[in-house]
């Protein structure tokens, strides 16, 4: 599994994963969420594209990155998941608290 | 949730100075610059954690550490203690009186967050065994928590063959059930709850997050489920109920799918709420398929969760077929996926062979199951629920399962 940080317009961060999340990669992946919320960027895009696969360790670690963002008036949203992630976040209805964007600057737009 | 710690000071500027660092850092801070409101702010919703200032006028630190360890409610409460520099007395008598650590002041508010999370990391665990220590009526010891932790893995296995082994025999309608364990402590569950003369609740989940809470929820919810279910709940309100408890006492990690409905003998109908679960399949009699999807989200992340019923028909010879993702996450063998090496080796792919690329068609999953049981629909439900294992086996090359796996069949009789 590899991280890649991007900073955007508005200190928004981009988080690009790369690679299944599973079992104690979703404490990695909580971690690197969690790193930006400490440098007080609570405006975080993770993008899925290239995540096959994850689990409820994952899943655990984006519920509450979710709710530290909307804590201090953040935002957490999601880039391009695939088709089964997609169908994980829309089993837990997930899909129904968390903002999913097929586009980069469609998730970017969701903090205007 | 985010942890609550009581400050303690009679300085208003360090009070605050310390609040303004904290509260960035996730937690809710309480304040109270004298110990008596220090006694009666613990006394009245115990925080997670409490600083306290030694040196205060009328009531000292030393004797609020005492009023708190006095009582059942806050003896259990934390306590770091701020010290002046060379007071090394009141440090040690403030350790023997049952503080966790103590801070020197000046201090470095860095060192203060740093303390404040390694206390609150060290007691936090306990925080999930005192309900059971209260039930136990036993005096709580930090010394034993490791074994305790022991004890807990113990009990979840117990816990797990307290499930029941047998599906109810119902007049109308032919049950059948699969538990199948790995070896770690995880979270499968289903359950069968007696309404009345004609409805019985009918339940199974999967308690995610691992270890001691994850099994701990698991048994909070069986138990829950037990008290809470009456005829004239509906399953939307139950599984509301369950969110709220668990959203309350948990971590927003620690969560659960589940789906839990009743099964009317009488009327033939099945009426349930899916609370983030795996579909499960309503296999027609007349070969039409369809899947369970009503209800709402997961379990005990959000409060805002909310939860919608429905109610499905079973007409002669439909099959309800309930499950975990532990069925459709069955790794493939490698001959299985290949079509190649046929005769060699059939032991499955351990999760680490295929760190890179994973095709689907690496994991069982719910197409399979659904065509299994599409096939074989016509089978009473223990032979069904044999096909499905036999499927699984034929399709992972082992019979030993890597992860939990709970099914239940319901066929109303033909």
């Amino acid at each position: 599994m590899n991280f890649e940080t991007t900073i955007g317009e508005e200190n928004i961060s981009i988080l690009h994963v790369e690679g299944k999340i599973l079992g104690n990669a979703a404490d990695v992946f909580r971690r690197k969420m969690n790193d930006q919320l400490q440098t007080g960027r609570d405006k975080l895009v993770v993008n899925l594209m290239n995540v096959p696969l994850i689990d409820s360790s994952a899943l655990g670690a984006i519920v509450i990155t979710l709710k530290s963002c909307q804590q201090s008036g953040g935002k957490l949203v999601l880039l391009s998941p695939q088709k089964a992630v997609r169908e994980v976040l829309e089993v837990t209805q997930l899909n129904t608290v968390i903002e999913i964007y097929d586009t980069e600057e469609g998730a970017c737009a969701a903090f205007a | 949730m985010a942890e609550t710690i009581l400050v303690v000071d009679d300085d208003l500027d360090i009070l605050e100075l310390l609040k303004m660092n904290l509260e960035p850092e996730g937690y809710n801070v309480r304040t109270a610059n004298d110990g008596e409101s220090a006694v009666q702010s613990a006394y009245m919703d115990p925080p997670d954690l409490i600083l306290l200032d030694v040196m205060m006028p009328h009531k000292d630190g030393l004797q609020v550490i005492e009023e708190l360890k006095d009582t059942e409610h806050t003896k259990n409460v934390p306590v770091i203690l701020l010290t002046a520099r060379g007071q090394t007395e009141d440090k040690v008598r403030g350790l023997d009186t049952g503080a966790d650590d103590y801070i020197t002041k000046p201090f470095d508010l860095r060192e203060v967050t740093a303390r404040v999370e390694a206390v609150l990391g060290r007691t936090r665990p306990i925080k999930y065994i005192n309900p059971l220590m209260h039930a136990m009526g036993d005096a709580f010891s930090e010394e034993g928590v490791q074994q305790l932790a022991g004890h807990l893995q113990a009990a979840a296995a117990i816990q797990k063959k307290l499930l029941p082994e047998q599906a109810p025999s119902l007049e109308g309608f032919d049950m059948a059930t699969l538990l199948q364990s790995s070896t770690s402590v995880s979270g499968d569950f289903y359950d069968f709850i007696p309404l009345s003369e004609t409805q019985i609740g009918i339940v199974l989940g999967d308690v995610k997050g691992n270890g001691i809470p994850a099994a701990l929820l698991m048994v909070m919810i069986r138990t829950a489920l037990r008290l809470l279910c009456h005829e004239e709940d509906t399953p939307a309100l139950i599984l509301k109920r369950i969110n709220d408890l668990v959203v309350r006492d948990t971590e927003a990690d620690l969560f659960a799918t589940m789906i839990y409905g009743i099964l009317d003998l009488t009327k033939s109908t099945f009426t349930y709420s899916n609370g983030g679960h795996c579909y499960p399949f309503h296999q027609k009699n007349t070969k039409e398929m369809t899947l369970l999807k009503t209800g709402g989200m997961l379990i005990g992340a959000f409060e805002e969760a909310t939860f919608a019923c429905e109610t499905c028909s079973l007409s002669p010879g439909d099959a309800l077929l309930f499950y975990t993702d532990g069925i459709t996450e069955t790794a493939a063998s490698n001959s299985a996926v290949s079509g190649e090496n046929q005769g060699e080796s059939t032991q499955s792919i351990q999760d680490d062979a295929f760190q890179d690329v994973i095709p689907m068609d690496m994991f069982y999953g719910g197409d399979r199951l659904a065509a299994c049981l599409s096939k074989n629909a016509a089978l009473p439900a223990s032979a069904l629920c044999e096909a499905v294992v036999d499927d699984l086996a034929v399709f992972s090359g082992s019979t030993t399962p890597h992860d939990d796996r709970a099914l239940i069949i319901i066929k109303r009789d033909t």
